[in-house]
């Protein structure tokens, strides 16, 4: 039998680019987030003046960077198909510390920072060191790492209070070329994920999520996934607490539980499935800024604050709701 | 020199063993076939050379060293690529992150490259001829052919020495698998090695040099392919020892058809069946897995969605869920695959397990009767001889002999006529299994009416009185009386008639 496949030129066949409807189907869940924060944006801007300001910009990027950091770890937790609940119990033990240990000069305040940095990253990685070789769940596992940094938060500093430098604190609201610092931040999380999520980690991070069996049939290491995973969702709640101390210029023991689930709704508002393997950062840092102006627009309203976890939850069910429509859609047209 | 050489390899699945002594041999620049029935080894066999799961004992070796690899990175690094029939593909990467996950071209700044992966993999793309892909695509947008396109692919951008394609041809249209066998051939005449598992025989006599059969985790024989004919290998793939496992079959059917089924079809892989079952038969469904048997079953239990009429006692039925399937005496009862999955409540009682879907029957008014629920508990216990301590024991503590009772028992308690049994003797114990065959006899002698689903083939030449032989989809053959033997299951099952 000599029958072979004739090689062909790289160039000699048409192949039909994406259907883009599909393509926009793929993305609804992003532009839907989009759409919803135009809207609410035009709603303030409507009651509120000055509100297509830089200083309004600075004002609101400031109230959601907190949450931005946290998010950011994770939506890298979900992308992975998996959740990070130890990140309260990260950020309220991470002002603790930084309340209790920073002194004045900047040399104090370098080495405890990169300490909290450390302990969020090493506290992650055991995670996910706890969730491959013990095969638990994440929930439960995070869910009890919450818990003892929780603990060990309320052991160091029982009630708010303790300090930070003067200096530190000025630092949240620095400007350099008209833009605060956490706008120079938001500029460097997109900066970070561009790159990230072009990594062979980034490309991993999300495969595993995506489909754990097949991933490790291609030779991923799942437990060094883990590792890499929640290490990162460890070390951006670390981020979370130091950028907090510098908006409440304290430490707080229980702060931290305020930043678990809106991490979690931020991302899902963004359009990263729970499910892992979907999703990008900008959605998150989109759903963190709509939850930062629900808050925003029920001030500006005038109506009870309770309204705002209200509208938050319709906001998170639309999201849910549009994901799910467009991929029915998308299904069917792909078939 | 032999390329690879297999001696003494086995592996155990905690009590199961999957592979005992099989040996292989095989050279560089040969198809190699490697044949056998569902369960007879060859997934462990790949998977154990692939490096996806570790083996017992034996040794293996490649070019004369020893090879023991720790994980699939290992096997790679020694030249070996595995299309899996369990794909190994991510569904939410493209066509050409899949197909270069984890080998990506790399940029300065430690990013893929995205220009050059493009590059490479039109380049793979054309120099196969494979048929057309769109290397931007998101893999759980294409079909499963596409994807098995894919995964092959991705075995080849490893420019692997050994190539293992596991049932790689039997996701594709004919055209498709017709390139992949004039592939197969060339890259043998490039020196590499193809080891080939196809159930096709005829895919087999078109390209493999050589063929090494297993059976029950042995290898039994291994030949140049043309110095074998095709009933030579069907036996040497089937003939084992039959034990007294079966009851005496005694016909019982009668003339009154049970269930009805014209045309029906659904998704990809049941592409149009009809067959009558009468009351009081035992109708078996054989022929190779994944050849539309799970979804005759689901879409008749209506599980799956679905096309086609089905008559029940000969009255018109929609059956679309469940709940509709299973009301009543002339309803639908279903015994499913996934014995811990589908049928049982691992952390109920046996009790509440029985009567989970009958519970309406013990209600007065809303509540639960639980003298009349006792009772019909412990007449359904001793009927099928249930080894629970109490009906309180959690089913999850019974041995699988037991669970497969006590879902036998919930599908009685439904009263339903028709049965719908999916290898409903997988994973049970021999002595269990006499039983579960005993009982189908008894029924139908009752007027039930059974189709019954095993991968075993004796299990369906032994137990039941007539056979359909599914094959992609269709029913390939109805064997009755003297004719339902395991060679002609075996051969509706495997020998393509060629179209002319």
């Amino acid at each position: 039998m000599s029958a072979t496949v004739a090689p062909r030129p790289v160039d000699s066949e048409q192949r039909p680019g994406v259907d883009w409807r599909v393509r926009l189907l793929d993305r609804a869940p992003f532009l839907v987030a989009c759409l919803m924060l135009a809207v609410i944006v035009a709603i303030y801007g409507s009651y509120q003046t000055g509100v297509f300001t830089l200083d309004e910009l600075n004002l609101d990027t400031a109230a959601s960077m907190t949450l931005m950091l946290a998010a950011t770890g994770q939506t890298i937790v979900l992308l992975r198909g998996g959740i990070d609940l130890s990140i309260g119990g990260m950020i309220s033990l991470g002002t603790v510390i930084a309340a209790t240990q920073f002194a004045e000069e900047p040399g104090s305040v370098a080495i405890w920072s990169v300490a909290i940095l450390a302990l969020g990253f090493s506290v992650g990685a055991l995670n996910g060191l706890l969730i491959s070789m013990l095969k638990l769940q994440p929930f439960l596992v995070t869910l009890a790492t919450w818990s003892i940094l929780n603990g060990v938060a309320m052991l160091i500093l029982p009630t708010d209070g303790g300090s930070v430098p003067g200096w530190w604190v000025a630092f949240g609201y620095a400007q350099f070329l008209g833009l605060s610092s956490p706008v120079w931040m938001l500029i460097l999380l997109f900066v970070f994920w561009t790159w990230f999520r072009a990594t062979r980690l980034g490309i991993t991070i999300k495969a595993t999520g995506s489909n754990e069996k097949s991933a490790f049939l291609s030779g991923v290491s799942i437990t060094r996934i883990n590792v890499a995973t929640y290490g990162l969702s460890g070390l951006f709640a670390a981020g979370a607490a130091l950028f907090l101390t510098t908006q409440i210029g304290a430490g707080s023991p229980t702060i931290g539980k305020d930043y678990i689930l809106p991490s979690v709704a931020a991302a899902v508002i963004g359009g990263v499935s729970l499910f892992g393997g979907r999703g990008h950062l900008a959605g998150t840092l989109i759903g963190a800024f709509i939850l930062t102006l629900i808050g925003n627009l029920v001030f500006v309203l005038k109506v009870s604050s309770y309204w705002q976890p209200v509208v938050s939850g319709v906001i998170l069910l639309l999201s849910v709701l549009a994901s799910s429509v467009a991929e029915k859609a998308a299904r069917a047209r792909a078939q | 020199m032999d390329l690879v050489t297999v001696t003494g390899l086995s592996k155990r699945y905690g009590g199961i063993v999957a592979l005992s002594d099989a040996e292989f041999t095989a050279r560089a620049g040969e198809v190699h076939a490697l044949l056998g029935e569902n369960g007879a080894g060859k997934s462990t066999f790949i998977q154990i050379l692939s490096g996806a799961v570790s083996h017992d004992d034996g040794t293996i070796l490649i070019d004369g060293k020893n090879f023991r690899p720790a994980n699939p990175d290992d096997a790679r690094a020694r030249g070996i690529a595995a299309v899996f029939q369990e794909l190994s593909l991510i569904p939410d990467l493209t066509v050409e992150e899949n197909i270069w996950f984890r080998h990506e071209p790399m940029t300065a700044i430690r990013t893929v490259d995205r220009a050059a992966m493009r590059r490479q993999t039109l380049e793979l793309l054309a120099r196969y001829a494979f048929p057309p892909l769109r290397p931007d695509q998101e893999l759980r947008r294409l079909t499963l052919a596409e994807r098995q396109i894919v995964e092959i692919a991705k075995g080849l951008a490893k420019a692997p020495r050994i190539l293992i394609l596991d049932e790689a041809t039997s996701a594709l249209p004919a055209r498709e698998a017709g390139w992949l066998l004039k592939l197969t051939r060339q890259l043998a005449g490039e020196g590499k090695l193809v080891i080939f598992i196809s159930h096709r025989m005829a895919e087999v006599r078109a390209i493999a040099d050589r063929l090494t059969i297993f059976r029950n985790g042995r290898t039994v024989a291994a030949h140049e392919a043309n110095a074998v004919s095709d009933g030579e290998i069907v036996a040497q793939m089937i003939g084992r020892n039959l034990d007294r496992l079966y009851p005496e079959r005694v016909p019982s059917a009668t003339d009154r058809v049970a269930l009805k089924v014209d045309n029906i079809a659904s998704g990809s892989r049941l592409q149009g069946v009809s067959f009558a079952m009468r009351e009081g038969e035992v109708l078996g469904v054989g022929g190779l897995q994944g050849h539309g048997q799970r979804e005759l079953f689901q879409a008749l239990f209506g599980t799956a969605k679905a096309s086609g009429r089905i008559e029940l006692w000969g009255k018109p039925t929609v059956i679309g869920n469940p709940r509709a399937a299973l009301i009543g005496r002339d309803g639908i009862a279903l015994v499913p695959e996934d014995r811990r999955g589908q049928g049982l409540l691992l952390t109920k009682s046996v009790r509440e397990n029985l009567t989970l879907a009958v519970i309406k029957r013990f209600s007065d008014r809303g509540f639960l009767n639980s003298r009349k629920e006792a009772a019909l508990v412990k007449e359904m216990v001793d009927f099928l001889r249930i080894k629970a301590e109490t009906p309180d024991q959690l089913a999850g503590t019974l041995s699988g002999g037991n669970q497969q009772k006590v879902i036998f028992g919930k599908m009685l308690l439904t009263e339903a006529r028709v049965l719908l049994l999916y290898d409903p003797t997988r994973g049970v114990d021999v002595g269990t299994k006499g039983e579960i065959f005993q009982l189908m006899r008894d029924l139908a002698a009752k007027g039930y009416a059974i189709l019954f689903h095993s991968s075993d083939m004796p299990e369906l030449v032994h137990v039941a009185d007539r056979v359909l032989v599914m094959r992609n989809g269709r029913i390939a053959a109805t064997l009755d009386g003297e004719r339902i033997t395991e060679e002609n299951i075996l051969g509706a099952a495997m020998l393509e008639v060629e179209a002319a």
